[in-house]
Formats: C-alpha cells, structure tokens, sequence
C-alpha cells in the first residue's frame, strides 16, 4: 500500500520535472531565436544585395505568327505586337486593317521616340508622315501630318532625337543627303545638311552624327537653318551602324570588322570627348544593327553572322547569344521598360525577347573605378544615383567609402589623443576617488545624443569656425602648450608660496586655466590673421594653396565626432590600462624608473593591445555614426583630401537616399549594398578588437595569478 | 631665484591632465550652451524701440551683435517679410523700452512686435486705450470676450488679427521679475504641452514627446522579455563552449554595428517585408496607399527593441555571472530544478542588472535618431497615435520624435535661425530626459556592485 502523501509527492515531482524541462525548452528556443534575429541583419543585407551581381539574360520568350498576308511587309509594331503599319501604309491589327495612313507611296523607314515625341514615318517620294502623340503618349493616328524632307528621293532612314523645347528628325534619302525638320513649338523648319552620309543618329540639342565609310562627323543643327560641322574623325574600319543612347549623350559606333566603340560628346557639347572607349566584340563581322533600349543605357547589337549581344554604356558587355532569325528584323519595337523587345521575322514569325538585366549599370568597375560619365571630361570616381529624367546615374560607392574613411580618421585624430591622455591621466596619475567621480561624467558623456552633438556643431560650431578659423587652428597648439605651462607655473608657485595643490586632481584643476586659454587664443587671432594672412586666412589659403572652405567640413566634423567617440575609447582604454597588474609598475618604480619611464615603458606597452582594441572599437563606431556627419558635412560626395572642404558617408547616404529610392531598384540594393559593407567592417573590426580583449584578459589573469 | 624645471614626468601629467579638462570642458561647454539657450528661450525678454539717424523707428529683442552691427528680432513676418534686422550700432540715434510695446505669439506668421490700438467685442463695440487694454487681459484669463485686436507696428502700420489666432500675449517691458517668472514657467508648460504651430517653428512639441516615450515604451515592452531570455539562454541554458563564446562576441558586436543598419534592416524586412504581407492579407482593399507598409510607430519600436538588444543581453548576462556559484548550487543541493533555482535565486538576484540593461537601451533608444528616419518619424503628426477611436493605440501611424525635431527644425525648416530657440529648448529637453535615465542607471549599478561585493565577502 502506498502513502497517499507520497504519492502526491511523486506526482509533484514529475509535474515540476516538466515544468523544468517546458521552461528550459522556451528559454533555449527564444533565446536561440533571438540570437538568430539579431544575426540575420548580415543575412537579410547579402541576400538582398545579391541581384546586384546576377548575370544579365536575353531570353527568346514566345513565338506566334502574325496571320496575316500583308504583315510580311511589316515595318513597325505596337510594343505589345498587337498592331502593325505594313510596308504600304496599313495600321492593322488581327481582325484587319485599322486605318490607312499612306495613300500613293510605301514606308521606307521609321523613327519612333519617347512618349513626347512623334512616329515618323519616311515615305518612298521624300515626305515624312508624322503621327503625333497625346499627353498620355499615345499615338493619334487620326491625326497624322505629312511634312516634306526631300525633294525627290524617297527617304531611307530617319533619327529623332529631343531638343529644349521640342524634337528634331534627321533623315537620309537614297542618294546619301541628309536633312532634318526642326520642331519647336508649333513650328515646323526644314534644314539640310550639305554632305551624304551612309548612316545617321540623332542626339540630344540637335546634334546629329553622320557616317560615310571611315569618316564619322559631328554636326550641329540649329532652328536658324544652319548646320555646323563641330568634329570630323576617322574610324579604323567602315561604320556600319550608329546609334546613340537615351539621354543623346553617348554615341555607339559598329563597324565593319565587328567593333564596338562609344563616343560622347565633350560637357560643351562641341565635340567629342577626348578618348572613345571599345567594347569586347562579338566576333569579326560586321556589325549590322544597334538597338538603344531606352532605360539603363542599355544597347542590342547584332551582327552579320547572327550573334547578338546586350550591352551597357560603362560596364560592357553584359551578355552574348545568338539572334532569333533574321537578320536585321523586319520590324522591331521596345516598350517604355525596355524589358521587352518584340521582333517580328521575316516569314511574320513574332518573338518576344525578355531583357533581364535589371542592374545591368552594375559592375566591380563602376564600382571601383575612376569613369568619365556624360557631361565630364576625365575620369573620376562620383556618386549621384538619385537622378531624374536622362541623365546618367553614377554608381561608384569609392567617393561614400572615401568620405566615412575621411570622416572616421579626423574624428580619431581628435579623439584618441584627448582620449588616451585622459585614460593615462585617470589611470596612473588619479586617486581612486577622484576616478570613481571621472568615469560616470565620462560615461554620460557617452550618453549624449548625436543628434544634439550634430545639430551643436553644424549650427553653432561651424559658423563660428568659419568665422575664427585662424583662432580655432591657434587653440590647437596653445592648449598643449597652455597646459604644459600651467604645470610649469604651478611648481614655480607651489615652490615659491609652498601653496599646497588643493585636493582636486589636474584634470579638474585646469579646466578654468585652459577656458583661459582658448578665450585668449580666440581674442588674440584677428591681429594674428591680420598680420601674418592679410586679414582673412581663408582668401590667403586660396590664393597660396587654392583651398577651398565650406563651412561643414571635415575639420569640424572631426571635433564634432571625436567628441562623441572619446567616451568609448576613454573606458576602454582606462579598463586596459587600470587592469595593469599593480605589481609591474610598482617594481618599476622601485627599480628607480621616474612615474613617466614607468608609463612609457611598462604600463604602455603591457596595456597596448586593449588600447589598440580600444581604438579600434572607436573607429567602428565613428565610421557607422550617421546624425552628426549628416549634419554637420554638408553631404557633398566629393573625393578631396582637404581637411576644409565637405564629405559624404556612407551612412549618412543612406538617411538621405534610402526613403526616396525605388524598393528592389539598382539604386536600393546599391544603397544596400552601402548598409552591407558598413556592417561588414564594423562587424570584423570588433570582433578583432574584441579578440584581442579577450586575450589580453586572460593575460592579465596570469599575471595577476602569478603575483 | 632658481626657477624650476618642468621633468618629463610633469609634462606628461599636465598634458594627460589637459586631455581629461579638454573632454570634460567640451562636454560642459556643450551642455552649458544647449541648456542655457534652451531655458532662456521663454524668458520674457526686453523689447527695445529704437530710432534710427535717418528716422526710421524698429522695435525687437536684442539678439548677439557682430563687428559694429547689433541684430533685432523685429518679428513681423507679414508687414516686413523678415523677422531679423542688422543695425549699425552708430546709426542708432536713441534707445528705449517703452512700456506699451506688445509681443503678441500667433498661430500663423509668427510672433508680432507693436502696440495695441483697439479690440473689438461680439458686440461690435470697439474699445481702445487703457479701457481696450484692461478688456484684452481680462479675455486672456476668460473673463470676457474678445473678436479683434487692432495692432499698430512702431512704423505706424496697421494689423487687425482675429484673437482666435492669438496662442499668447504680453507686456515684456512692464514686467517685474515675479511676472516674468511666471510667464517663463508658462512658456516651459506650453511647451511641453502644446502641439507644434506655424511650420514647427512656434508652439510646443508635445506630439514628440508623447512620440518619443510610446516609442520606447512599446520598444521595452518588445525588449526586455526577449533580451532576458537570450541572455538566461546564453548563460544558464546553453552548453559553455566554443559556440557560446562566438555567439557572445557576436552579440557584443552587434552593439558596435551603426544604428543606421539596423534601421535598413528595419525597413527592408519589418517596413516593406512583414508591412507589405500584412498590407496584402489584411488591408488589401486600401491598397496601393499602405498601412503597414510604410514606417510607423510599431516598426519603428521593433527596430530599436533590435537595436538595443545586445544592450540588454549584455548587461544582463553581467549581472547573472554574479550570481555566486555557491547559491545555485545550494539551491539545487536543496532538490530545487534548474528552472525553480532561476526563478526563485538567481533571476531575482540578477533584476537589478536586468534593470540597468532596460533604462541603458531605453537611454540608447530615447536618442537613437538615424534608423528612425528609415522607419516611420514624422515630420508633423499632430495628433498623437493613441486616441478613443478603435483600436485606440494605431500601431501603424507615423509619429514625432524629440530628436528628429531637433534634426529637422534645425536642418530643413524654412527659417533655421528663427527656428533656432525652439531647437535648443528641444535638445535640452532631450538632453535632460537621457541624462535622468543614464543617472539612474549609474545610481542602481552603483547599488548593485555594492550589494554583490557584501555578498560575494560574507
């Protein structure tokens, strides 16, 4: 028989046995899942920065036939391939024809612009028929005008191309002449270009590119009438196809022995740039077509053996494969995206070609490296990849990287020395009171928003800077000085009136000496400046040395953080140093060696690894701090070395882009991409730092074990 | 005399000395400045009236002088289209504080210098002079009724502004000591519990206070259950290893990766990923405008709750390596589980540092601004996002933020230098809440080493 107590007992037990064990179960889980959240943030940041690297693709998606007769004649299509303007001037769809737009003369060319402009048409006898847009950039076909661009000639090419206020169309007839119409406005004006040419492109301003066998010129036209030859080269092999890129900037040249080579207009506009840039080839034949799509500056080429490659203005060539048939298409179309190319074959066979190259503009190069991007002259790393309209992004994260580098190293600048003076100051010179006082003013330093810190030092620090630069450059020689001769006078008083040094440590002593100081500097700098700089040190600085000044620099964004950051590297430097077995420094001294030798030979070097970590720890964070150099750098990404002039960081690139970029765009991940590599090196540089810690701990442990 | 020679070792104790009176000047000069220009920004001050040499008349609060020119808040945006004005000091012919000048705070165009001419009742009765004067006091404080107040410039330019528009009124120059007093103690309340007016650039900032502190509230209540268990797990559960020992560095780390990440993080996966999902299941028919899909209050919190995690978890596994070995063994020895020796012997011993860990992140959190701006802070939200309408909390509203009122007043608001009082008084209010949280936390720390050193002696 059993005791019922014993029983309930035992019954106790299992249920607090469970208990014990259900409780355990949560607390690993969540504590395993919390530990996995916080990791994440590295997994979540590659992951969505992966499709930045992902290789570019053309695919061949759908084919259908275009049942109809008359398609075979096909010379444009609808982007969707849904209607089609035959050869003799039927807009048609499957059901049949829709609208006639040409009475006695067939379709020779096409050009067909963005959403402003209009479907130009080149007829066999010389006229042009233009179907002109509405504000939704549909095409009104109803509405469709005729225009005469050649006398007698039937047209056999056409460009258009955008000006300031309106577009202009280029066209070339059988014979080789060349001559455009100019819109502006209501306006319609015919111009002629007194030269043949074998192929043309239209780029932006009225600047229209001609070729006739290895001669490429560049003219300029303008609504008065007349054109201007601005530059005449010669190319290595015939041209055989000339296209320029969205934006009318940038120039892509094929020729005869398959090459590719890009030319830009110089930031005037009146030429070419200096150096043309050549592309990987597709192979030795001659390049038959251009497609420009019109996002991404993105470009088809084919050529005559039916390769096919997919190219990028900077970073190359993206993909390479064959063509569907036909070789050129009939009929080609793109839609607005420039996703998707539909190309009609010549048997009316239609295909559908899908453009996945979402971040096409993205390379290790236009990255990495220095570029000459539209509207420059030479090569340079920039960042501008917020940008509207035409013009081209710039993509090189080198100009952020450059300035959170130049930030982070002006702000240790500033705050190891005061940092490290202070945690030797506390930890050699301090009694364990006066520290015990030190370090929670310290730490609430540390506590201090960066926000308040930024807003002080963009404010108020930076106008004043500007104003008192000779001043602020005077305070930093004289508070070393300033200091030194206060211990100087200080002994000198003390051995004079045997004054006694009041029970507050030197630290705290010399805080009201030193205000001293920095006034007097501050007062006595206009007769300074005015002396030895002409009254103004800023215009002498430009004129000795050009300098430029703006008032948010990397100067006061050094002061501004290194305030913020002397609190980290002070505690942890003053946990290295304190942490120096007493013994060391105490046999030292008693070997004879002054407090300073002691210092410097002893208790520097036993503690230099934790001081390293410690300097290391306050690098990671000046590098990831956002508010204060948002605030007080002016944001401009420049890549100057001058400690006067502003910077961007990455971080602060991030507050500032990151809630106007486009969600899953090259711009997003690039922005990612920024967050990633901020992680990345603030992760690796604590865990070095915290590495080192780590074994300088254990070594302390030994010793202390020993002692 | 001889005169003494400074030895290397006094050299470098007074530049090491010098480092520590550089940091705690700069840090008592800043705090000096923000809380001095912050708190007299209420301050009643004197209005000057002055005449000028070629006979113009300018009446405004003295404010700083450069190089020969003194500068006046003139006030007056609607008649003058600025507020501030440079005056040479020589051309000023004649300086005074007449008592009748009026500074008047409104709800659109800002403050307004001049004199009082007239006020107009319901009635249509229009009183002027002492009779009009004695009507407009007694209408501040309720007791009667006012529709218009007729105002005159010193130039002589007439204003009529309606008294709705009118948030407060004053005689600074015929005030005493006493009255100015209690008009700055007035101004710090409506401060502290008004909403923002006139482009954020006049009124209080209650909305970003009652911002900030939901924010953290919702943010330890996300934190603290969450951090405590991963530290116990780390700590108490898990087995002591290699792994543990990488997974605590790791931790230790993540409170040295840029807050700005974890804000990218936050609107990458909480924003656009879990807002998103919720947008489609739940709110699908307010679509493509989004409810959960932009920032707002509840990613903002759990974002930060990740942001100060390791903040807890760190300070917490401190205080539970404390613990003595000897009190868990005992309690075990005693036939406790492990679960029953947490919860009755080393949690309760471990609070305090658990404590300190929460009022740490919530110091860390109160002035964390960077990743908010990724996350749902608001430029103006005037209205606060907890109100008797269902569901009475709206997790998904944007909200006002004391630090990103600090940033934007100073940064992007259309009058920077007239905005500038309002910024400082903003960051000391800040300043002040992050200092009281810190001290606390000091003070319990203090407390607690204390505690353990009796315990870890007897």
């Amino acid at each position: 028989m059993t005791d019922p107590s014993v029983a309930s007992h035992r019954a106790n037990r299992r249920l607090r046995q469970h208990l014990d064990r259900l409780a355990t179960g949560v607390i690993a889980a969540s504590g395993i899942a919390v530990v996995a959240a916080v990791l994440a943030i590295g997994v979540y940041l590659t992951l969505a920065v992966l499709p930045l690297f992902d290789a570019a693709e053309v695919k061949v998606e759908a084919a259908s036939t275009v049942a109809d007769e008359g398609a075979i004649h096909t010379v444009w299509l609808a982007d969707d391939g849904m209607r089609w303007l035959t050869r003799d001037g039927q807009l048609r769809n499957a059901e049949g024809t829709i609208a006639r737009l040409v009475e006695d003369a067939t379709i020779a060319a096409v050009a067909e612009g963005d959403d402003t402009q209009p479907l130009a048409l080149g007829l066999s006898n010389g006229e042009v028929r233009l179907v002109p847009r509405d504000d939704r950039g549909r095409l009104i076909w109803t509405q469709a005008a005729t225009a005469r661009l050649f006398a007698t000639r039937g047209v056999a090419a056409l460009a258009l191309g955008h000006t300031a206020q309106g577009w202009v169309l280029a066209g070339r007839n059988t014979q080789g002449d060349v001559a455009a119409l100019w819109r502006a406005g209501d306006a319609l004006r015919r111009l002629a270009v007194p030269e043949t040419a074998e192929h043309i492109a239209m780029g932006h301003a009225g600047r229209l590119a001609i070729s006739q066998g290895t001669q490429l010129t560049l003219w300029k036209l303008s609504p008065d009438g007349k054109g201007t030859a601005l530059a005449r080269t010669d190319t290595r092999a015939p041209v055989t196809a000339l296209s320029f890129l969205q934006g009318g900037r940038t120039l892509i040249v094929g020729d005869a022995q398959g090459e590719l080579r890009r030319w830009r207009l110089s930031p005037d506009d009146a030429g070419w740039q200096a150096a043309e840039t050549s592309y990987a080839a597709l192979g030795d034949t001659a390049i038959r077509r251009l497609i420009a799509l019109p996002r991404q500056r993105l470009w088809l080429a084919l050529d005559a053996s039916g390769r096919m490659g997919l190219y990028q203005s900077l970073s190359g060539l993206r993909w390479q494969g064959q063509a569907p048939r036909a070789i050129p298409p009939p009929a080609v179309s793109i839609n607005a995206q420039g996703t998707q190319v539909m190309w009609l074959g010549e048997s009316g066979t239609l295909q559908r070609l899908a453009i996945e190259a979402p971040h096409a503009a993205v390379s290790a190069a236009t990255l990495l490296m220095p570029l000459t991007y539209e509207g420059h002259s030479t090569a340079q790393w920039r960042w501008a990849a917020a940008v509207t309209g035409d013009e081209e992004p710039q993509y090189s994260l080198v100009p952020l990287a450059w300035g959170t580098l130049k930030a982070a190293a002006w702000a240790m600048v500033f705050a190891v020395p005061l940092a490290l003076g202070a945690a030797v100051h506390s930890a050699c010179y301090m009694s364990r009171r006066q520290r015990a006082r030190l370090k929670p003013a310290i730490e609430l330093m540390e506590a201090l928003p960066g926000v308040v810190i930024g807003f002080v030092a963009g404010l108020i620090v930076a106008p004043f800077v500007e104003r008192h630069l000779a001043g602020t450059l005077v305070l930093l020689v004289c508070v070393p000085l300033g200091s030194v001769a206060c211990g100087w006078l200080w002994r000198v008083l003390s051995r004079r009136w045997e004054l006694r040094l009041p029970p507050i440590s030197v630290g705290v002593g010399l805080m009201v000496p030193l205000a001293l100081v920095c006034w007097a500097a501050l007062s006595l700098s206009p007769w300074l400046e005015a002396w030895w700089f002409g009254g103004d040190l800023r215009t002498w600085m430009y004129q000795q040395w050009g300098w430029d000044y703006a008032q948010r620099n990397a100067l006061i964004v050094g002061m501004a953080m290194g305030l913020a950051i002397i609190p980290t590297l002070y505690s942890l430097a003053e946990e290295a140093l304190s942490g120096v077995p007493r013994t060391l420094a105490e046999g030292s001294l008693a070997l004879g060696a002054t407090r300073a030798q002691t210092l410097w030979r002893v208790q520097l070097p036993v503690a230099a690894p934790g001081i390293l970590s410690a300097v290391m720890i306050g690098a990671g964070r000046a590098v990831g701090e956002t508010m204060i150099v948002l605030m007080v750098t002016g944001n401009t990404p420049l890549m100057s070395p001058s400690l006067f002039e502003g910077l961007r960081s990455l971080a602060a690139n991030l507050a500032i882009e990151l809630p106007e970029a486009a969600v899953g765009g090259t711009h997003y991940r690039l922005l990612l991409l920024g967050a990633l590599l901020l992680f990345v090196f603030t992760f690796a540089v604590n865990t070095l730092a915290e590495m080192v810690r780590w074994r300088l701990k254990r070594r302390y442990r030994r010793y202390w074990g020993n002692a | 005399m001889r005169i003494p020679r400074l030895s290397g070792d006094g050299v470098w104790r007074w530049l090491s000395g010098a480092c520590v009176a550089l940091s705690l000047l700069a840090v008592v000069a800043l705090l000096a400045l923000v809380v001095t220009r912050g708190l007299a920004h209420f301050w009643p001050a004197d209005i000057e009236q002055l005449t000028l040499d070629d006979g113009q008349r300018i009446a405004g609060i003295p404010r700083g002088s450069q190089a020969g020119e003194r500068r006046y808040f003139t006030a007056n945006r609607d008649l003058d289209g600025q507020v501030w004005r440079w005056v040479e000091q020589q051309a000023i012919e004649s300086r005074g504080t007449p008592p009748d000048l009026l500074y008047v705070e409104r709800r659109d165009w800002g403050p307004f210098i001049g004199r009082l001419t007239a006020v107009e009742t319901p009635a249509g009765e229009r009183l002027q002079g002492a009779e009009a004067e004695r009507r407009l006091r007694r209408a501040l404080r309720g007791d009667a009724d006012v529709t218009t107040l007729h105002l005159r410039n010193v130039e002589g330019r007439s204003l009529k502004v309606a008294f709705a528009q009118v948030a407060s009124l004053s005689w600074p120059n015929r005030m005493d000591i006493g009255d100015k007093l209690a008009a700055w103690g007035h101004g710090v309340w409506r401060f502290l519990s008004e909403t923002p007016s006139d482009g954020n650039t006049g009124g209080g900032v209650w909305p970003a206070i009652f911002g900030t502190l939901l924010m953290v509230m919702l943010m330890s209540l996300v934190v603290t259950p969450f951090g405590v268990l991963a530290a116990l797990y780390l700590n108490e559960v898990a087995r002591q290893g290699p792994l543990t020992r990488l997974v605590r560095i790791a931790v230790r780390n993540l409170a040295g990766v840029p807050s700005i990440v974890y804000g990218v993080f936050g609107l990458g996966v909480f924003v656009y990923g879990l807002g998103g999902h919720l947008d489609s299941w739940f709110f699908a028919d307010r679509l493509p405008s989004p409810t959960f899909g932009t920032g707002g209050l509840l990613w903002a919190s759990l974002t930060l709750a990740l942001l100060t995690l390791p903040v807890v978890i760190v300070a917490t596994e401190e205080g539970l390596a404390r613990v003595p070995v000897a009190l868990r063994e005992g309690s075990l020895a005693l036939g406790a589980t492990r679960f029953e020796t947490l919860r009755r012997v080393v949690v309760p011993m471990a609070l305090p540092s658990m404590l300190t860990g929460v009022i740490l992140a919530v110091a860390r959190a109160a002035g964390e601004v960077a990743p908010l701006m990724l996350v749902g802070v608001a430029k103006l939200a005037p209205a606060i996002p907890l109100d008797d309408e269902f569901p009475f909390l709206h997790l998904e509203s944007k909200f006002m933020h004391l630090g990103y009122l600090v940033f934007d007043l100073g940064f992007a608001s259309r009058d920077a230098e007239a905005a500038m009082p309002l910024v400082f008084a903003t960051a000391t209010l800040l300043v002040i809440v992050i200092l009281v949280l810190n001290v606390t936390a000091i003070i319990l720390r203090h407390h607690l080493r204390a505690r353990h050193r009796a315990l870890e002696h007897s």
